[in-house]
């Protein structure tokens, strides 16, 4: 067991060395790689901040997040439009995703978060999540 | 009352700390206090459990998790269905799970019971602090006590919420131990293999209920929450995966330090990493930190845990560099092609997969802390990442078994992988020839077989020695060559599972989904299924408002029979709920979602179809019967026992 004929000390070094950092290239390679696919991470934005961004990129992946204005709500078929606020602006959203449970639920106040493509005037979603903080515990 | 209880704990748990540096006097003294606080963080719990079931809705807890509409077994999973509660339920399994393992460890190895009690005393007493201060179950309701609680969120009221995240607790409490004893070890400077031979059983045991814990959350997710799909890499999910693949890295790379004394300073940071990410786990969902549907709301817990997570970090890096001329190799990696370095490339994978995985999971806040973007990452970042690397795992695991420890030569090499090969390339064939044209998906395909080929070679291999030499029949030999060597097959058998659940995964890149708005006597294709509209059917229940789509199903023309998915208002919390409809086999699962009613009469139905995702379910299945015939082996089987009982079967696990 404690034979040690192995290559000299440097020489084992280099060789861990070499193999390491191409390890860690190799790592580091595929994390940029992945992070620039499609949609592999998108902007986060408040109404606000998507009005004064202006119309998103055409290929563009963006959530906007806000409190749903409770009488805005249309449903049409399988399409839903309605208006999510931040406090001090209003956008309209409009979607043929499915809406989470919680969209429908009689809270207060019900958090949205929309990924989609914004074109200037209307937020097109591709997805819409949804979330009433009463359901677990009154925020403070 | 209760809280003077928890008091008075906390008292205990320094005293054990300060006391528990060394002599044996000492360290029985602190066995009796570990015991004591066990005692009492047990009687906290059974304190709280009570006050749920008796409904004392002058607790704030019990008020706002519980109502008296809700069923007994709801009740108690309670307990950990808010964030004081499964702090409290935490302690418990720690103080519990410490109490086991200091009884349980050699009584003559009082240093390294010593080093080791201290850690977790130390760890208990954080958490005690959180249970009395910060987090207290036990606090009272200002103002009036309310007649009737809030009620249980009823995505909590499914049979997975009872027994998913106590696993996954026992999963993340049980790297506890070998944290411990390892910490203890170093401290005390008893750096042989003591620490993870007496803590063996723990980490398997830890694993094994992660690992469960895991999938049932898959389970719940698909069944209750009507998306289709079982993992979002949501930043909670994560959380629970980034111990796994340390850990999972952790258990086959101590295999090298038994047979080979190597890597003794990895296998420590290696569970010095895996207790960090449970504790980053346990404080993601507590922090508000990140938002996802497991999140608890933002409390006052966060910034103790981050401080403490520093100190566990630190605290355990630095003495592995402190103690790092102990931990010296005895032994040097031979050859390329060896077992060690397949051990080896395995390990760097899997915390290469974890590292990504946090990096994926923080990256939004280094970004808004840095330069105040918002962003977040999303299910192609962790797909682009986790394809190349889970198909590496899943071709070394079929190579690794197949070479020898050492060295060996390229020719003795290639025999022994030219027949898994064959059957990876003619899967290839097969399945090109029978219409299938994604790389992706082929080369998952024939990476299983060939993987599958080379395990079950083994089993072959093993068990025709039996055959041959006591003339045995084909399942008799195959069932002692698993009893003589249960580590070694019993993990061929969780390798097994794995491939099964990589077959699911692979299938989940054919899933289509369809949705439409449909009147009563609609029909709506998908794939080869039609689903024909019926209408609704209403009723009421104390707890919820039922609204049932009834559905018939037919496949080219035979019937299927009915689904009924359901969309239900509970009427505690005012909630809507939806309850899905499966239709499952081995071959694809019809997964039936209805999203909303009109008044008219008319459903809107999402519809899936997920090929293969049975073999997930299935796959994981074997996986824990493999850990059991891990589990129920004693620890390295020696050869002097020639007759030894056949290997218990497995019991069939029922999901």
């Amino acid at each position: 067991m404690e034979q040690k004929t192995a290559p000299a000390p440097d020489r084992r070094r280099l060789k861990f060395l070499v193999g390491g950092s191409l390890i860690a290239l190799a790592l580091i390679g595929l994390v940029v790689f992945a992070m620039t696919r499609p949609n592999a991470t998108s902007f986060y934005m408040t109404t606000t901040e998507i009005q004064a961004a202006g119309a998103s990129e055409p290929s563009g992946d963006v959530k906007v997040n806000g409190d749903l204005v409770r009488d805005s709500v249309v449903e049409e078929g399988i399409t839903t439009t309605f208006d999510i606020s931040d406090g001090s602006s209003q956008l309209t959203i409009t979607t043929d995703s499915t809406l989470p449970d919680a969209f429908y639920s009689d809270s207060d106040v019900i958090e949205i978060i929309a990924q989609g493509e914004y074109d200037g005037d209307t937020f097109t979603a591709t997805q819409v999540f949804a979330k009433c903080p009463s359901k677990f515990k009154a925020q403070t | 009352m209760l809280v003077a209880l928890v008091f008075s704990l906390l008292a205990i748990g320094a005293f054990i700390a300060a006391g528990r540096t060394g002599r044996r006097d000492l360290s029985e003294a602190g066995k009796r206090a570990l015991y004591a606080t066990f005692g009492f963080t047990a009687l906290a719990t059974i304190s709280l459990v009570s006050a749920l079931l008796a409904h004392d809705f002058s607790l704030n807890y019990v008020a706002n998790y519980t109502s008296r509409s809700l069923s007994v077994p709801y009740t108690i999973s309670a307990l950990w269905g808010g964030m004081e509660g499964s702090l409290l339920f935490w302690t418990t399994l720690l103080t519990g799970f410490s109490a086991l393992a200091i009884a349980k460890a050699p009584a003559r190895r009082s240093r390294l019971i010593g080093g080791a009690g201290a850690v977790l005393m130390a760890i208990a007493g954080f958490f005690l602090f959180m249970v009395a201060f910060p987090g207290n179950p036990f606090a009272q309701v200002t103002g009036d006590v309310p007649i009737d609680g809030n009620g249980l969120n009823p995505l909590l009221q499914s049979p997975g919420m009872i027994i998913h995240p106590p696993l996954l607790y026992t999963g993340f409490v049980g790297f506890s131990i070998p944290f411990a004893f390892a910490i203890g070890a170093l401290f005390t400077n008893r750096v042989d293999d003591s620490w993870f031979v007496a803590t063996r059983q723990w980490t398997l045991f830890a694993w094994t209920a992660l690992s469960v814990g895991i999938v049932l959350g898959g389970a719940w997710a698909y069944t209750e929450l009507g998306w289709g799909g079982y993992w979002a890499w949501d930043p909670v999910e994560n959380a629970s995966f980034m111990p796994w693949l340390t850990a999972t890295a952790f258990l086959h790379s101590v295999v090298i330090q038994e047979k080979r004394r190597m890597l003794k300073v990895w296998n420590v940071t290696l569970i010095v990493l895996t207790y960090a990410f449970a504790v980053f786990g346990t404080f993601l969902t507590r922090s508000g930190l990140l938002s996802s549907i497991h999140t608890f709301s933002e409390g006052p817990i966060g910034k103790y845990f981050l401080p403490f997570l520093a100190l566990l970090l630190i605290g355990g890096l630095g003495m592995v560099a402190y103690r790092l001329d102990a931990l010296r190799s005895e032994n040097r990696l031979d050859a390329l092609i060896s077992r060690e370095s397949a051990f080896i490339a395995n390990n760097v994978l899997f915390v290469a997969a974890a590292f990504t995985v946090l990096w994926g999971t923080i990256y939004p806040i280094v970004a808004e802390v840095s330069s105040g973007i918002r962003l977040s990452v999303g299910p192609p970042f962790y797909n682009a990442i986790f394809t190349p690397i889970g198909l590496a795992i899943i071709g070394l695991t079929g190579i690794g078994p197949l070479i020898s420890w050492r060295r060996m030569s390229k020719g003795a090499f290639w025999r022994m992988v030219r027949v898994p090969l064959a059957a990876g390339g003619t899967t290839v064939v097969v399945l090109g020839v029978g219409g299938l044209s994604s790389p992706g998906a082929l080369l998952s395909f024939a990476l299983v077989v060939f993987t599958a080929t080379a395990i079950i070679g083994e089993f072959v291999r093993g068990s025709r020695v039996y055959r041959r030499r006591d003339d045995l029949g084909a399942f008799t030999a195959l069932n002692r060559t698993i009893a003589r060597n249960r580590r070694r097959y019993g993990g061929y058998i969780v390798h097994l599972g794995v491939l099964l659940i990589v077959i699911g995964f692979a299938g989940n890149a054919f899933k289509v989904e369809r949705r439409a708005d449909m009147a009563p006597g609609d029909t709506l294709d998908i794939a080869a299924y039609t689903l024909t509209y019926e209408g609704v059917r209403t009723a009421t229940t104390p707890e919820k408002e039922i609204l049932e789509a009834r559905l018939s199903v037919s496949r080219g023309g035979d019937d299927l029979g009915p689904m009924r998915p359901q969309r239900n208002l509970h009427l505690a919390q005012g909630q809507w709920q939806s309850e899905v409809a499966i239709r499952t086999n081995p071959i694809e699962d019809l997964y039936v979602v209805v999203t909303g009613f009109d008044t008219d009469g008319s459903a809107v139905i999402r519809t899936f179809v997920n090929p293969l995702t049975w073999w997930i379910w299935a796959g994981a299945a074997v996986m824990l019967s493999g850990m059991l015939v891990i589990m129920s082996g004693r620890a390295p089987v020696t050869v002097t026992s020639v007759k030894r009982a056949p290997a218990k079967r497995a019991p069939a696990v029922a999901r």
